[in-house]
């Protein structure tokens, strides 16, 4: 059972310059007195005040300009950000896959990679080993399994970094863009697994500049502004009031209708 | 702000302890990961951490002893668990630094708990302590040293050494992370401390002044509780007193901290 509850969350970013993140300015603020004690510590309103409630079933489109706080309330939602003030509540297993290659050391094999990518992303060490050769063989990679990743090109770089992420089915799925890797061939099995994997997780959101696969995929659509949520509600509205247009389409058979 | 941490602030700070705890295969295989990486392609590989130590320890003790006119039969093996033992602690302190600026890539994607970062430390510098540890049965080899059972009391002293290190790490990361100066002031204070620590030299050299450098120095008490047994000789209660304390004091600390800036770290990366 999935759900995330976003009460008033905030996210305020201090950026401290050189000098506001020394011990002896703090220490100089402190004996010297209040001379702009405050002064040089600017901060950033990443997200003001949004409320939030996904539950199971839930397909959301993320919509609004760059810097409007798209990612970094996908990072909210994926729990590594939490409010500054207001409050986060997530139940169930998230997968972000904003860094597809997060934790991939260039120095080791394929098949280490497999496992410590494994590993962090919530799988048990016998079950990563077990699985390496369907990864690898999704990825195909063939033969450079055993050999390590800075020998691989960008494309098995690539491809070996998405069937890794996306061998495990979470609760909860997170996505900046969809993902499209590797050739032609690649890219069409890719975009099976990813529907597989939207299609098993309790809730979708879905970031996007692409109208296309927002309608694909979701069925409510939120327009951040100025890290504040300016319109919340059905997908195609929220499309048209970020000012893009709704493109014709044939209605896919396999768009998701919920788990 | 206030550095009071509310209930919610203690149930998601004990949270993150439990579940960096339990994920011991995940911290186990990251330390792994990073003795690897650093001997990769390398002929020796993480043997190279072995061979230096040995290096220092035999150079050392050959200028040392001629120093201090020590016997070098007693001198050297003295030096090599000191030495040994002292790379554990500095390295766990200087590794503590960048606990988490150097886990940003994780901390700032995934809900991991911040406690494994810790783990992951320790453990890494536990495998570098493994190696090192080798070359003290040579030691002791070469020079007919026999074994006895206050040995084993350095068991109790290495837990109670680890015990420390976890709120170490966790504090030191925390003000390292926040304040960029830390790193290069805690450099300072280890170079310092060596000096001021029994290492090199005998506490009976010091002779009054020895309660006041070793006593309560926090480096001479954790270094001494672990290594004194392996140079044969139990811990006196006192050493064993203050280590007690300053754990109970580590923890009272860095307890309510955790609990009140653990969600801030990541904004601070």
């Amino acid at each position: 059972m999935a759900s995330i509850i976003l009460e008033n969350a905030c996210v305020e970013f201090p950026i401290y310059n050189a000098r506001g993140r020394s011990i002896r300015r703090n220490l100089m603020a402190r004996v010297g007195g209040s001379v702009a004690a405050d002064g040089d510590v600017v901060s950033v309103n990443a997200l003001k005040n949004v409320n939030l409630r996904l539950t199971n079933g839930d397909r959301l489109g993320l919509l609004g300009h760059n810097g409007a706080g798209k990612s970094t309330l996908l990072r909210v939602l994926s729990g590594a950000y939490e409010p500054s003030s207001g409050s986060a509540e997530i139940q169930g297993a998230v997968s972000s896959l904003l860094d597809i290659t997060m934790g991939m050391d260039p120095e080791m094999s394929g098949a280490e990679n497999i496992v410590l990518r494994g590993a962090i992303i919530g799988m048990t060490i016998p079950e990563a080993r077990e699985r390496i050769p369907e990864i690898a063989e999704f990825a195909e990679i063939g033969d450079f399994l055993d050999l390590p990743m800075r020998t691989y090109s960008s494309g098995m770089n690539m491809r070996l970094a998405f069937a890794i992420s996306t061998a495990i089915r979470p609760d909860i799925l997170l996505m900046d863009e969809l993902i499209s890797v590797g050739d032609a061939a690649f890219a069409s099995k890719a975009r099976q697994r990813v529907q597989e994997l939207i299609a098993s997780a309790g809730i979708l959101v879905l970031a996007s500049h692409d109208p296309k696969s927002l309608l694909e995929y979701c069925t409510r659509g939120i327009v951040m502004e100025h890290g504040q949520i300016a319109f919340d509600g059905p997908i195609e509205e929220a499309i048209v009031r970020h000012g893009m247009e709704i493109p014709e389409m044939k209605k896919e058979t396999s768009a998701v209708s919920g788990a | 702000m206030s550095l009071k941490p509310s209930p919610r602030d203690w149930q998601r700070a004990i949270a993150d302890a439990r579940q960096g705890l339990s994920a011991w295969h995940v911290w186990n295989l990251l330390a792994m990961t990073d003795i690897r990486q650093r001997y990769k392609r390398s002929r020796v590989g993480p043997f190279w951490i072995t061979l230096s130590m040995a290096a220092f320890v035999g150079g050392i003790g050959l200028v040392y002893s001629t120093l201090f006119k020590q016997d070098i039969r007693t001198y050297l093996p003295y030096l090599a668990v000191n030495y040994v033992v002292w790379t554990l602690i500095q390295g766990i302190i200087m590794d503590a630094t960048g606990v988490f600026s150097s886990s940003g890539v994780y901390l700032r994607q995934e809900a991991m708990p911040k406690t494994l970062f810790a783990m992951r430390l320790i453990m890494r510098n536990l495998i570098m302590f493994a190696h090192n540890i080798i070359i003290i049965p040579l030691v002791f080899l070469l020079f007919g040293i026999w074994p006895d059972w206050e040995m084993l009391l350095a068991i109790p002293g290495m837990i109670m050494l680890l015990v420390a290190a976890y709120p170490v790490v966790m504090l030191i990361g925390m003000i390292s992370t926040r304040f960029r100066d830390t790193p290069v002031i805690i450099q300072n204070v280890l170079q310092i401390a060596f000096f001021l620590t029994p290492i090199m030299w005998k506490v009976d050299q010091l002779g009054s002044a020895a309660p006041f450098v070793v006593g309560l120095n926090p480096f001479a008490i954790f270094l001494r509780i672990v290594a004194e047994p392996m140079n044969g000789r139990a811990p006196s209660l006192w050493t064993w007193g203050v280590a007690f304390l300053m754990i109970a004091l580590l923890y009272a600390v860095t307890g309510p901290l955790f609990a009140r800036l653990r969600a801030r770290i990541v904004y601070w990366l």
